[in-house]
């Protein structure tokens, strides 16, 4: 396990590399140069060369690379160009809300989803299953965008149940903020999440060890809940694995719409400004937690399922 | 089993957070959640008044961008300088009511006492004026000198600040840049404390500061967010964290601050007795403000929520739930609220409150005298310029891409800014049969393929530049439809912003649209545009002529007046003879407010806010 855990450590540092060489090319490359929009409306020649200076933007492009795998090493990716803000307090500050709204989300998607693909597979053609494979593809095909809009305006504004946008800082609870774009992301989210997870589990049911178990007289729910989930929880769990990493860029749509002040309203703000100093700490962090989440994954394989080797 | 229940204890984990972080705001500790990376609110509270005000007494505001910073001389976005209006003050100020703007003291006992030719400027700060509470101040009380508004000018043009707004004070006070240029070419630190002439401390509340030359705008810089009053020991305390603590004598201080989401102003606890007494607009809006207000204290109000909003459906939404007490109507909603330009019957029957007015901007398409293609003065090429410039459709402009919410201008200092000519006439119509003829009498003939080629038979094409936002892509599709209507081959070219701003400043973009809000309210800020010394910087249209300098140079030193607008206008003839820029509309604002705001009234200035100068039913 702990040679394993080594050479996969290993192999992540060139796939990072890359990821910062790629991510630093580009900003480099479609990025622009930020000292004309901090030089300001007023700016002359001499004002430019001084904020290229200070910014470091002046020196040749090797040196600008180096201090940018230091920031990496180091997470400190130094202040934001537009508001002077530690880029590491604002990750650390943004991130709270994202997660506290994207967390819940993930759980409660993952839970319903589980439950409702087990009890469709276990119906499987029946009218249920097929009229859910229907509205689950019809739910699949409408836009967040549009769940937002008439979710907000019909919920919060129509009906009043909560608050137009918002988020708990002045004393009022998160759950009177936090509710609305949750259900509004799960609506959007639990659709392909029961769907992906129904085939998961129908893959199961069609295997030999399903019909001796119920052939030895255990129950269904048995069956169902122990056997055919334990087996079909390798693939859900590389699905819930692999939308871990999203809780770092956050909702941006949910967070823009509802000003929650999360990391995706940040990222949003920070491309508006070009702020890539924030740019770039956000994309390498979850280029990072993509990788960690990943091996994790593949971690959590032998401990769901001890016949996994991990070699 | 195993499974589920593993997954249970992930759900009651996931719900003790979401119960803890609710508690936690209850308490008022989410401070300890940001620090946590739980949460992302941050409490000033230390010195602030205990006693929580009434509900019914605190205004809601939204913005629907985020502030940048509130270190005064970091700021250049408008709604940054909106807050620092109402959290730092400087020596002088502007008339809340009064249109073309009229300054007015703010920290200053008065005006300023001018002499020696307009060159030396004494300024008398009222005494006993009170910072903020903070802990900077290691708990003493601390009141402004005279010392603090001399630190705050040298501040301005600390190389290591790049201030965007050091123009205010640059080539101004006698010697003040010859300390950021050595300190610029890192002879020497910039010296605070070295005393220059320009810059005399006479005693605790005077300052003298002598100009290297007379400036009639001089006023308009004191005036600037900006140039609001700091302490020095509030600098030394937070470091390069000074955009996060932002400590002044404004009437209001910030209690609470999570960045670019929220802010909760309250009223300073320190701020001096401020009765508000404006009376200086006549027309009967001002005069309804006046009978509301007069009497009253600045600032009435005791608490500002402000939360940043920045999706037009939710302000709205938001707005019309009573959430949100005012609201800066965005041109995409302007069909939601209003009918030919008022307020629908609907809102008027709830009681909704409309101002309206110009925003002191002006906005049109120009061309780049120095281009090889469009540029230069022979007679060919700027009949050239003016037939592109007549293929502007300014009417379409304003009715498809602004939804009807701008108005048609054409001299190039707007409404509302000193030295606006609202009688003047523009020699650039829209008139595309006019231009054709234009083009066909200086040889720009039509070839085999119908578009149009140069005198010396070159190809002739315009390249249109652009960023990628969308309404600069619409605003290339009118261009577009322009040049078609000429013949001339057209080419879209869209580029991110900071290269656009790139190029414009070396001279390489061939016609683009421009806008310029005004940084103070004085007709020099539109005019320094297309002075020749200014290419390479604000001069984007790279226009030079002797003649039109000169005539700017005369500007300068006369100041605003009569003699000041005949020049003006005859500089504003030449722009358009030579074809430089077509102006073409300026933007309407629209605010809707609760029936229960009291005082409103759209400022001559943007960075000023009107929050202090309002009350609640």
């Amino acid at each position: 396990m702990a040679a394993y855990l080594i050479r996969r450590l290993v192999q992540m540092v060139p796939t990072l590399l890359g990821v910062i060489l790629l991510v630093f090319l580009l900003f480099n490359w479609v990025g622009g140069d930020p000292a004309y929009v901090l030089a300001g409306k007023f700016s002359n020649p001499d004002d430019i060369a001084n904020i290229r200076r200070q910014l470091g933007v002046d020196q040749p492009l090797y040196i600008q690379f180096g201090i940018f795998l230091r920031q990496v090493l180091t997470f400190d990716y130094g202040l934001s160009w537009s508001t002077q803000e530690p880029v590491s307090h604002i990750f650390l500050t943004r991130l709270g809300p994202s997660i506290a709204l994207l967390l819940p989300m993930l759980i409660l998607e993952t839970l319903i989803g589980v439950a409702i693909a087990l009890a469709v597979a276990y119906v499987r053609d029946s009218w249920i299953d097929r009229a859910l494979t229907l509205s689950t593809t019809a739910a699949m095909s409408i836009s967040l965008l549009i769940y937002i809009i008439v979710g907000q305006y019909f919920f919060a504004f129509v009906l009043g149940w909560f608050p137009v946008q918002g988020w708990a800082n002045h004393g009022e609870g998160w759950v009177r903020y936090a509710v609305l774009p949750i259900l509004l992301g799960l609506a959007v989210s639990i659709a392909p999440a029961i769907r992906l997870y129904r085939t998961f589990i129908l893959d199961e049911m069609g295997q030999d060890y399903v019909r001796t178990a119920r052939a030895k007289g255990l129950s269904e729910t048995r069956v169902m809940w122990v056997h055919v989930l334990r087996n079909a929880s390798i693939p859900i769990i590389t699905n819930v694995l692999s939308s871990l990493p999203g809780l770092l860029i956050g909702a941006f749509l949910l967070e823009r719409f509802f000003s929650i002040p999360g990391i995706g309203r940040e990222v949003i703000m920070a491309v508006e400004r070009s702020d890539f100093p924030v740019i770039k700490a956000i994309t390498v962090s979850v280029a990072i937690a993509t990788m960690v989440f990943n091996l994790l994954a593949d971690l959590a394989y032998q401990w769901v399922d001890p016949r996994v080797k991990l070699s | 089993m195993r499974f589920a229940l593993r997954r249970c204890g992930v759900l009651v984990w996931g719900v003790s957070l979401s119960l803890a972080l609710d508690l936690s705001v209850e308490l008022g500790l989410e401070w300890y959640w940001g620090a946590a990376g739980l949460g992302s609110g941050l409490s000033l509270t230390a010195h602030a008044e205990e006693v929580e005000p009434p509900a019914h007494r605190v205004l809601h505001i939204s913005s629907s961008t985020a502030e940048t910073t509130l270190d005064p001389v970091g700021i250049q976005d408008l709604y940054s300088a909106k807050l620092a209006s109402v959290l730092f003050e400087g020596a002088l100020t502007y008339d809340y009511l009064a249109s073309p703007a009229k300054l007015i003291p703010l920290l200053a006992e008065g005006m300023p006492e001018i002499s020696d030719g307009g060159k030396t400027w004494t300024i008398h700060l009222k005494k006993n004026v009170r910072f903020a509470p903070d802990p900077a101040f290691k708990g003493k009380e601390r009141t402004v000198q005279a010392s603090d508004m001399a630190y705050t000018l040298y501040r301005l043009l600390d190389p290591a600040l790049h201030s965007p707004f050091s123009f205010l004070l640059e080539g101004k006070l006698v010697g003040l840049d010859d300390l950021a240029k050595k300190a610029r070419e890192g002879k020497q630190p910039y010296d605070y404390k070295a005393k220059i002439p320009g810059v005399e401390v006479v005693d605790a509340s005077t300052l003298r500061l002598r100009l290297n030359a007379p400036d009639a705008n001089f006023g308009h810089s004191l005036a600037q967010p900006n140039l609001g009053i700091i302490a020095p020991e509030v600098v030394q305390f937070y470091g390069d964290q000074m955009g996060s603590h932002p400590v002044g004598t404004g009437p209001y201080f910030v209690k609470r601050w999570m960045r670019g989401a929220s802010m909760t102003l309250d009223r300073n606890p320190y701020y001096r007795a401020r009765p508000w007494a404006f009376e200086s607009g006549q027309d009967p809006a001002s005069q309804k403000v006046i009978q509301e207000m007069k009497g009253k204290m600045i600032p009435a109000i005791p608490r500002i929520e402000i939360k940043i909003i920045p999706e037009a459906q939710s302000a709205w939404l938001a707005f019309r739930r009573g959430e949100t007490d005012l609201i800066d109507l965005p041109s995409k909603l302007s069909p939601v609220a209003l009918s030919r330009g008022h307020l629908k019957a609907e809102l008027v029957k709830q009681g909704i409150q409309h101002e309206i007015a110009v925003e002191p901007e002006i906005i049109g398409n120009y061309m780049n005298l120095q281009d090889p293609m469009v540029g230069g003065m022979d007679p060919a090429h700027i009949a050239l310029r003016r037939a592109i410039l007549m293929s502007s459709d300014d009417e379409a402009m304003i009715r498809v891409i602004r939804k009807g919410q701008a108005v048609r201008l054409s001299y190039p200092v707007p409404p509302g800014v000193l030295g606006h000519d609202p009688k003047y006439k523009s020699m650039l119509p829209y008139d595309p049969v006019a231009a054709n003829f234009l083009l066909d009498a200086y040889g720009f003939k039509k070839a085999a393929d119908g578009l149009r080629r140069q005198p010396d038979g070159s190809p002739l094409v315009v390249r249109y530049w652009r960023t990628n936002e969308g309404e600069s892509r619409d605003m290339e599709e009118l261009a577009k439809r322009g040049m078609d209507q000429l013949h001339i081959r057209f080419e879209g070219h869209a580029v991110p912003f900071p290269d656009l701003l790139k190029a414009e400043r070396s001279c390489q973009v061939m016609m683009r649209q421009f806008a310029w809000i005004a940084d103070y309210p004085d007709g020099d800020d539109f005019m320094q545009l297309f002075y020749g010394p200014n290419i390479h910087a604000n001069n984007v249209f790279c226009f030079q002529d002797a003649q039109w300098d000169r005539l700017y140079q005369e500007t300068v030193a006369l100041g605003p007046g009569e003699k000041r607008d005949q020049l003006y206008q005859k500089m504003a003839r030449m722009i358009e003879m030579y074809g430089v820029m077509k102006i073409s509309h300026a933007r309407l604002h629209h605010e809707l407010l609760q029936p229960k705001v009291m005082g409103f009234h759209i400022s001559t200035i943007a960075s000023l806010a009107e929050w202090p100068f309002l009350d609640l039913r």
